[in-house]
């Protein structure tokens, strides 16, 4: 198996960042467009609710898979590095969970 | 009541403003937060944390557009951002010490001195460029290069002070969920005028790391109730329609005019942190 190139990776983090911000704005747009044309329903509600969280785990998915390249480069100072930021990302989580 | 009724006309305002933050998001890396807040605040009525919050999603929709647009460029120093991160991240984290020991006038003021101070740094700099032409320069462990329009062909930097880009990018991610912002503002002068970076460079990576510094205040207000969805969707459509134009734009805009519209806008926020703060 070749390297994976850092160039690579970056391909892949865009291609992440990408998949996960277009599927949030269709979630939004579509739960905005519903809630004028027909009052807050469910559906609608359910919608927009599931575009903010795709939203919110778009940067956490980002650094996820940045470990998992890094690793596969065999690059393991970069994998503790991004390994912290994941860490300290799910710390915010568990600050929400625990109140 | 934490925030206006959204009419199908307040919406289109906020997806105007979040148009307006798409593009210097994707102009100068800087999500664009520390105009949305007061406009959402001040102008239309959502309360602070309800307005920091909503600028906190539309910073992650800039940062993962934007980078999304970008990637493949080489304009992103990815080895850079992740190093960064970490310092971008812990200080968030600690944003609520911070907010304990300062009052928020104290922190818009410094705020104020640090925008005033690099803006005067960025003025002195205003026809050097951080950038050598060789294509075969050694860029460093964590330097970068990349084609660039204006030079015509491969140019190369390298990183000085990393100290002081780790503190930046400290500083940012410390404010960051107080003040509703990304922290580019702070890193990107930091990056270009005293770190070796080329404006173009600094604000292609820190519109990469403003996402991941902007996620854990987000998520906090999220899990708070204080982000709600039908307010954050119509700014975050916008930001994605300005990212988009934004890119495009500055793939064509000299580094000069990038770097005084960077500096036009930390003169703003100066005047508007120290407005705000004697409120």
């Amino acid at each position: 198996m070749t390297k994976l190139s850092i160039e690579r990776l970056e391909q892949i983090l865009g291609r992440v960042l990408g998949i996960g911000v277009a599927a949030s704005s269709v979630c939004l747009g579509a739960g905005l467009l519903m809630t004028f044309a027909s009052g807050s329903t469910t559906i609608a509600g359910a919608l927009l609710t599931a575009g903010i969280v795709m939203l919110l785990a778009t940067p956490l998915a980002r650094v996820g898979v940045s470990t998992v390249g890094y690793a596969s480069r065999r690059d393991w100072l970069f994998v503790a590095l991004t390994l912290v930021v994941f860490a300290e990302l799910l710390a915010s989580i568990a600050a929400v969970l625990r109140r | 009541m934490s925030m206006p009724a959204i009419t199908p006309a307040l919406a289109s305002v906020v997806f105007g403003a979040g148009v307006a933050a798409g593009g210097v998001g994707a102009l100068l890396g800087i999500g664009g937060g520390v105009f949305l807040v007061p406009l959402l605040h001040l102008a239309l009525g959502f309360q602070l944390r309800t307005a920091a919050a909503i600028s906190l999603a539309t910073v992650i929709a800039t940062s993962s557009s934007v980078s999304a647009a970008r990637s493949g460029t080489q304009l992103i120093n990815l080895q850079l951002g992740m190093v960064l991160e970490v310092a971008t991240v812990a200080g968030s984290l600690l944003g609520g010490f911070t907010a304990y020991l300062f009052s928020e006038s104290t922190l818009q003021r410094l705020f104020a001195a640090v925008a005033v101070l690099a803006g005067i740094a960025l003025l002195g700099r205003l026809n050097r460029r951080n950038v050598v032409l060789d294509p075969n320069a050694d860029p460093g462990r964590l330097g970068g290069r990349f084609h660039e329009l204006e030079s015509g062909g491969v140019v190369t930097y390298r990183i000085r002070r990393l100290p002081l880009a780790l503190l930046a990018s400290f500083a940012a991610g410390n404010v960051s969920s107080l003040l509703g912002i990304g922290g580019g503002i702070i890193k990107v002068p930091v990056l270009n005028a005293w770190c070796g970076m080329p404006v173009r460079a600094a604000a292609a990576t820190s519109a990469f790391m403003i996402g991941v510094t902007a996620a854990g205040g987000a998520i906090i207000y999220f899990g708070r109730g204080d982000l709600r969805p039908l307010a954050a969707a119509p700014a975050v459509l916008g930001v994605q329609l300005g990212s988009w134009a934004g890119v495009r734009l500055a793939h064509h805009t000299p580094a000069r005019w990038l770097k005084l519209l960077l500096i036009s806008v930390l003169f703003g926020v100066a005047v508007l942190m120290i407005l705000r703060s004697v409120q």
